[in-house]
């Protein structure tokens, strides 16, 4: 079995895969990537059986679910891209700007609901009537 | 798979080499991949924004409970199939990959040819996903007439349940946000394309491995860029999947 | 790169190296689908330069329109046709016209003529390389951006006229065809343009990026590097990050316009047409923040390249080590950081929640640390320095001063309560434009004086260069100073005719001088572009390699460097780039050993 030369001149040296090991890597992972996908099928089916209200138990497993596919990605990005094999500093390169997501995600979702609650309470989405209404209904018990 | 193999005292950033080990082919690969997952990213929140801004949003388990020979009743059964579909096609990558290694062209060949049918799988299972939203019809209560209604860019039957109104048999909805229709084909559709350009590569790899491109050049290393974009798109399909199927 | 074999027969002179000689062997190859890195680097700034011509032009257009409403200009006609009739701009066109000057200035000027210009000439000459890390990629982008290009143009000539919902392309007026003529095909266009723009940008980034990591030659470690590196590592860094977002929400908009998605539409109503639009629920709010995620970014995409270039200038010509190194990379990553935080101050006038506002507000004024830092540096930089006067030296001082003066205002506009009153103002053009546009430019056309003889072999005229910087520093502020009171007196921009207004009908002198000046800076501007070509050609020819005496490794290539760029080994690196003045001695490339009794390093 011949192992590849590297391949280009910045190169330092070239990392060996130990056949065995290597394989045993990819079947704990395949495993657990499966076993994983099946418990989220199982919370997809328990928020299905819940009901899609926003109560406490179908937020914790929604939470529940996200948690498990982070690690999903994990186990994706270290072992089948072998970013665990890098060098220290490159994954840090990859890790680093990641984290602008969480402004991104978090900033994005609370403009969102804060959408929300505008068109609810203000004069947005409500029809006029309806606020007509409302502010004539004090009156008439007068 | 061992960091042992660094030799001691290695001055990494002092110029005349990678810093990181790594052809700038592959750097350019991951950096590229960084960047289309901000474009992923951006979808993916852009959906989550709108579906904060709105005070209902259908349940995906009503939506998606189908699989071919299985009219509803069937909530996840079909996504699942095509997720498994697309973690085994990422393990026969990570083999194909492995045996790049070794320069085993056999071994290549053999796990490519697994990984471009594990995608073409995954494509056809959501061409019929996508047929069945397009063509299904729901019962809808639309100005107080029930009207006939698919799942498309344009409307959106997954609304809230009238209560007690039966149309043949089916529960009837209001209009559900249009958006859902318009979020769910642009992105599935998005990840599909990626998909699809992902087979595409991988048939090209497959054919330089037939001639020997990789053998000659004394590494599989294009072998291994192809596998990190696969992976990517299985990874971004772990989040699609959260989004829309799971949450 | 082993691979590259050097070609003697490649390495002729610069005089060839123009263009427009069409009985050069391999023309094709060598001049227009070249890899080399400074030919296509000639290319992104010539492409830039025709750019900033046309986008310039258009700014005096619509100046003409702003200064002299009452008057009528016959020629405008004969230029524009039937969207000048009479001699006036039309309405529909005004608006194109700014959209489209925004357009073509920030992206294809100040970022693929700015960043893909000199990341292509200085990135492998600085940094000790032969060639970009992929040249076949580097290729590719230029040649998007060439397409992208055509596109753009191609909207100029359409029926329905060029896109003209503003720059930044705001649903519904982008979404909408029946909105106005210019939001039909021309947005078609316009979207694909901005599309084959950012394939460019992202191919030329990633080629920065990995050529900056893995290219550097023996001993240029990443604390060696010039700040010119820097500067490009930290703006592809930008740009590789969030030109996808952008992308993402064009895709969107594309679906909104073609589909009859409702990603940023909801109930709407088109008086031209007098129908209710289907679409509900979107919301034109999202496309505003994925829009600005890449448009923060953008403003340092545009102006760190300039501050690399300002910074290295500023050094080599006061003769004196850059003041604090590390801490102008220091804030360089700072402002990087920052630049994906703040996007939303953009946007404190959508409504946006203010809990949610007030962290933008901090976030922004965070921006004043590194800049400041950078500011001071300069200042103490050049502080008691041996300063030799090139109009290079004098654009990057003109830059500095237009950044302080710009980056004020910015202080203004980062508070959510100033900015609610300011945003709508002629306040917010003149901080823009200073801050981002003007400084931008001053960078680029200190780089374009200071590189010019390593580009070409020859050197741009003094003279010109002098009245090119007088002139237009002067015009830049009597542009921009007086908007600023505009604004804070309340004059609202995006108008058309402001003398229809008994409020802003008192501005109508100052606009008119805005207006004059506008026009001789275009002027001047185009003694630069003659000065520009005409050196090319016939400028007083480069006799000594080094000839700003200069330590950085460009000054250590043949005077017409070929594909290569060093006939023989890569020099190696034994010191960083800034060693001016350093016991006694003027200068010390840095190719030079460090002596036995050298004093220590900075």
């Amino acid at each position: 079995m011949s192992h590849s030369s590297p391949a280009s001149s910045e190169i330092s040296f070239v990392q060996h895969h130990d056949d065995g090991t290597f394989k045993k890597t990819v079947r704990k992972v395949t495993i657990i990537l499966s076993v994983v996908t099946i418990i989220e099928l199982l919370c997809g089916l328990a928020i299905f059986k819940l009901g899609h209200g926003s109560h406490m138990a179908v937020l914790m497993i929604k939470g529940l679910v996200t948690i498990l596919s982070l690690a999903k990605a994990f186990y994706i990005t270290s072992y089948f891209m072998h970013l665990g094999d890098e060098i220290r500093n490159f994954i840090m390169t990859i890790i680093v700007p990641l984290l602008l997501f969480v402004w991104f995600i978090a900033a994005f979702l609370i403009d969102g609901s804060s959408w929300r609650e505008l068109k609810n309470t203000a004069a947005g989405s409500k029809p006029a009537t309806e606020q007509v209404e409302k502010a004539v209904a004090p009156g008439d018990k007068k | 798979m061992s960091s042992a193999a660094i030799p001691a005292g290695t001055k990494w950033w002092s110029g005349g080499k990678s810093p990181f080990n790594l052809s700038y082919g592959k750097m350019m690969m991951w950096y590229f991949l960084m960047s289309d997952a901000f474009t992923f990213g951006a979808f993916l929140i852009a959906y989550g924004t709108t579906r904060f801004s709105a005070n209902y949003w259908p349940d995906p388990n009503h939506v998606f409970d189908s699989a071919p020979f299985i009219h509803g009743g069937a909530p996840l059964v079909f996504v699942s199939i095509m997720t498994f579909i697309l973690i085994v096609s990422s393990v026969t990558m990570v083999l194909a990959v492995h045996e790049g290694h070794n320069m085993n062209r056999k071994g290549v060949e053999k796990y490519m040819l697994w990984t471009i049918l594990g995608g073409l799988a995954f494509l056809g299972c959501q061409a019929w996903e996508w047929t069945h939203l397009l063509t299904g019809d729901n019962p809808v209560l639309v100005n107080g007439e029930i009207v006939e209604m698919a799942t498309t860019v344009k409307v959106n039957p997954w609304g809230e349940v009238v209560p007690g109104m039966m149309h043949n048999g089916h529960q009837v909805t209001t209009p559900g946000p249009v958006a859902f229709g318009g979020f769910f084909f642009g992105i599935t559709g998005f990840h599909g394309f990626h998909v699809l350009s992902g087979v595409v590569i991988n048939i090209i790899m497959y054919i330089k491995t037939r001639l020997g491109h990789f053998d000659q050049r004394g590494h599989y290393e294009m072998i291994e860029k192809a596998g990190l974009y696969w992976h990517f798109v299985d990874l971004v399909w772990v989040f699609v999947f959260l989004c829309f199927y799971l949450i | 790169m082993s691979e590259l074999v050097l070609n003697p027969t490649v390495a002729h002179g610069a005089h060839e190296t123009a263009h427009h000689d069409h009985h050069e062997q391999g023309f094709v190859s060598k001049y227009i689908f070249s890899m080399d890195h400074k030919t296509i680097s000639k290319q992104f700034l010539i492409t830039g330069i025709v750019w900033a011509i046309i986008g310039g032009l258009f700014s005096v257009f619509f100046r003409l329109q702003l200064g002299y409403p009452e008057s009528t200009f016959p020629w405008l006609e004969d230029i524009l046709g039937r969207w000048a009739e009479g001699g006036r701009i039309k309405q529909e066109f005004y608006y194109a016209l700014v959209t489209m000057h925004g357009t073509v200035l920030v992206f294809f000027v100040l970022t693929a003529g700015l960043s893909g210009t000199f990341s292509n000439l200085l990135i492998p000459l600085q940094i000790g390389a032969r060639d970009m890390a992929s040249p076949m990629l580097n290729m590719l982008s230029y040649w998007f951006f060439f397409g992208a290009s055509i596109v753009m143009i191609s909207s100029l000539f359409i029926q329905t006229g060029p896109f003209s919902g503003g720059w930044t392309a705001y649903p519904p007026l982008s979404a909408v065809g029946d909105m106005s003529p210019g939001s039909k095909l021309g947005v078609d266009l316009w979207i694909t343009a901005m599309a084959l723009f950012v394939v460019s940008s992202l191919l030329g980034s990633l080629n920065y990026i990995a050529t900056i990591l893995n290219m550097r030659t023996k001993g240029m470690s990443m604390t060696r590097l010039p700040l010119t590196i820097w500067a490009f590592f930290f703006t592809a860094v930008l740009g590789v990050l969030s030109f996808p977002v952008l992308f993402s929400g064009f895709i969107l908009l594309l679906f909104d316009r073609n589909l009859g998605t409702s990603f940023y539409l909801s109930e709407i109503y088109v008086q031209s047409t007098q129908t209710a639009l289907p679409n509900e629920g979107g919301s034109a709010i999202l496309y505003q923040h994925l829009f600005w995620f890449l448009g923060h970014p953008e403003v340092y995409i545009i102006l760190l390249p300039a501050m690399g270039m300002a910074s290295e200038i500023m050094s080599t010509n006061a003769r004196k080590p850059i003041f604090g190194y590390m801490a102008m990379v220091g804030s360089m990553f700072a402002i990087a950081i920052l630049a994906f935080l703040v996007w939303a101050h953009h946007m404190f006038v959508t409504g946006l929640n203010p809990f949610l506002g007030a962290f933008f507000v901090l976030l922004t004024l965070l921006i004043a640390v590194p800049s400041a830092i950078k500011v001071f540096n300069w200042l103490t930089t050049i502080w008691r320095g041996n300063i030799r006067f090139t109009p290079a030296m004098l654009f990057a001082l003109g830059f500095v001063s237009l950044f302080i003066s710009g980056g004020l205002t910015g202080i203004f506009l980062g508070n959510s309560a100033l900015d609610i009153h300011l945003h709508d103002t002629y306040f917010v053009i003149a901080h823009f434009h200073i801050v981002m546009g003007v400084a931008s430019f001053f960078g680029m056309f200190a780089g374009v004086y200071h590189w010019f003889p390593k580009m070409f072999g020859r050197f741009m005229n003094n003279t010109l260069g002098y009245i090119h910087f007088w002139g237009t520093l002067i015009c830049a502020y009597v542009i921009f100073w007086p908007m600023h009171y505009e604004g804070l007196a309340g004059m609202p921009r995006r108008y058309y005719d402001y003398s229809q207004w008994q409020s802003f009908k008192q501005f109508g002198e100052l606009n008119e001088l805005i207006t004059i000046a506008a026009i001789i800076s275009f002027l001047l501007q185009l003694v630069f572009v003659f000065n520009f070509f005409y050196s090319i050609f016939k400028g007083r020819k480069m006799l000594v390699q080094n000839p700003w005496e200069s330590n950085t490794l460009e000054w250590t290539t043949p005077i017409n460097a070929g594909h290569g760029n060093w006939p023989g080994e890569i020099p190696e690196v034994h010191r960083w780039a800034y060693d001016y003045g350093k016991d006694g001695v003027d200068f010390i490339p840095q190719t030079e050993p460090v002596g036995k009794d050298e004093s220590t390093h900075h």
